[in-house]
């Protein structure tokens, strides 16, 4: 299933606020592998999610490269195979990397079909029926196949949170992005959304969660990254981060969570 | 002040009252559908990241907020369009253009610049997340702007935008000073014809008043019913 060709590699990653006074990334080298599971995990201001939003470039880096599939993101030129210059339309990466977020961001004024149809239909130039049934497909999967006509208005958050996962789905990402999927969920909520990106683990499908769900972390994560002062303190296993941490801030960390 | 004597002389005119509430009725209209579009322009450019179309943006809106109406109208029809020979044609076999359309552009340029702050409001109110959303679905920013953003804050500032409908109606009367023949040009045309004013005044006064209050009636019940169950 993993097979071992590099999806994502950073390098040198920084990222200040305040004119520097703020290092939220201070140096992160990190590469993810087609079929990974990483769960990144560390106390508040650690620089998590400005990480993940580095990947897709929600977050500009002050410095440092992400290379998606070969090509450095950052900049606003590539050379291809065929070492023509090519300008970086950041659209074209962007579509292959699923984003779920903390607060969901479902667009309220469209449906739950139509969110989902939304860009397959937009960038992809996909037929609006062929992309509907997909969706149908899709909802019925996380067991929401009699919402697709609701408004997000008209969901719980939990059941938002899926539509959310499932409309990024919709684009056939090579990668998905969670940042905090559970935080803003109530807690018997987070269950049924945990369940979900636990099934779309077993599919091979690459993932990248930010996450505060300790017990969640260990058993889906492949590979933990401890982050601390925007910087990667420790990555092992799930078993060499939980049960035999190296670092003290580690043991500090996972003294104060579990 | 006001008498029965009065009312019937002025009442031989209705006709001009009937001409002037089509005017003054297509002088709004219009000035909304420009004054919407300039607005937008306007409001895009001001947060635009290039820094002289924002500047230009902000020195317009400044500017038209800070002078007088009556001024702008004047500079428009007697400096701008001084020696622009406008084809001299009668819409509805009535308005001359040539006095009709500059009051159409003055009026919005200046409605222009209130709606862009209106419209700049209503974009910035959209939460960033929905962007975000957007972008890391692979659409472009103006796919984003037009499809997620736009439609959102549209809806959110429609209550402003028709208040802005209610003032356009009243400002338009301003336009009498350059010859359109909107209602306030009925007013003057009677009182030279029959030496009476209370009454055509009392004539406008009720015609506006008809005009504007059930607009904002409307309004005032769409905002309710918009604020009920669409709000996050």
């Amino acid at each position: 299933m993993a097979s071992n060709a590099e999806l994502i590699k950073v390098t040198g990653l920084c990222k200040h606020f305040y004119n520097g006074e703020l290092k939220a990334l201070d140096g992160v080298d990190y590469s993810i592998n087609k079929g990974d599971v990483v769960v990144v995990i560390g106390p508040s201001g650690s620089g998590k999610s400005t990480f993940l939003r580095c990947l897709n470039l929600l977050e500009v880096p002050t410095s440092g490269e992400v290379v998606f599939k070969g090509v450095d993101i950052t900049k606003k030129y590539y050379t291809d195979k065929n070492g023509n210059k090519v300008r970086l339309n950041i659209d074209e990466h962007r579509r292959k990397m699923g984003m779920v977020f903390q607060h969901f961001n479902l667009f309220p004024h469209m449906t739950v079909l139509e969110n989902m149809t939304l860009a397959p239909i937009k960038v992809k130039k996909m037929a609006k029926d062929e992309a509907e049934k997909k969706a149908k497909k899709l909802l019925k999967r996380v067991g929401l196949g009699d919402r697709a006509d609701a408004y997000p208005i008209q969901l719980s958050g939990g059941q938002k949170q899926r539509v959310a996962i499932v409309r990024a789905l919709m684009m056939e990402p090579e990668v998905m992005l969670f940042d905090e999927p559970t935080s803003a969920l109530d807690p018997e909520m987070v269950g049924e959304v945990l369940e979900v990106i636990r099934e779309l683990a077993t599919t091979g499908m690459t993932m990248v969660i930010v996450t505060h769900e300790m017990g969640f972390a260990k058993e889906v994560g492949k590979k933990i990254v401890f982050m601390a002062d925007g910087k990667i303190v420790e990555t092992g296993s799930p078993e060499e981060i939980f049960d035999n941490p190296q670092s003290p801030r580690l043991q500090d960390f996972l003294k104060k969570v579990l | 002040m006001f008498t029965s004597a009065g009312f019937a002389k002025t009442w031989q005119y209705i006709q001009l009252f009937k001409e002037g509430l089509i005017c003054t009725l297509s002088l709004s209209a219009l000035t909304v559908l420009f004054g919407f579009i300039f607005a937008l322009i306007l409001a895009l450019m001001r947060m635009s990241k290039i820094k002289p179309l924002s500047w230009f943006a902000t020195c317009y809106v400044e500017l038209f907020r800070a002078t007088p109406m009556l001024v702008q109208l004047f500079i428009v029809y007697y400096v701008v369009f001084a020696k622009a020979s406008l084809p001299n044609f009668k819409l509805f076999g009535f308005i001359r253009f040539e006095r009709f359309f500059p009051g159409v552009v003055a009026l919005s340029m200046n409605s222009g610049a209130y709606l862009s702050e209106i419209i700049r409001a209503g974009i910035q109110s959209i939460d960033h997340g929905q962007t975000e959303a957007s972008r890391s679905l692979g659409l472009s920013s103006r796919q984003t702007l037009f499809d997620i953003v736009l439609p959102q804050a549209i809806k959110n500032i429609l209550p402003a935008i028709a208040n802005e409908f209610v003032t356009i109606i009243k400002e338009s009367s301003i336009c009498y000073t350059i010859g359109v023949q909107e209602i306030m040009y009925a007013v003057a045309s009677i009182k030279g014809a029959t030496y009476r004013i209370a009454e055509p005044l009392l004539i406008a006064t009720a015609v506006y008043f008809c005009l504007t209050f059930p607009t904002s009636k409307i309004i005032a019940y769409f905002e309710r019913r918009m604020s009920r169950g669409f709000k996050r």
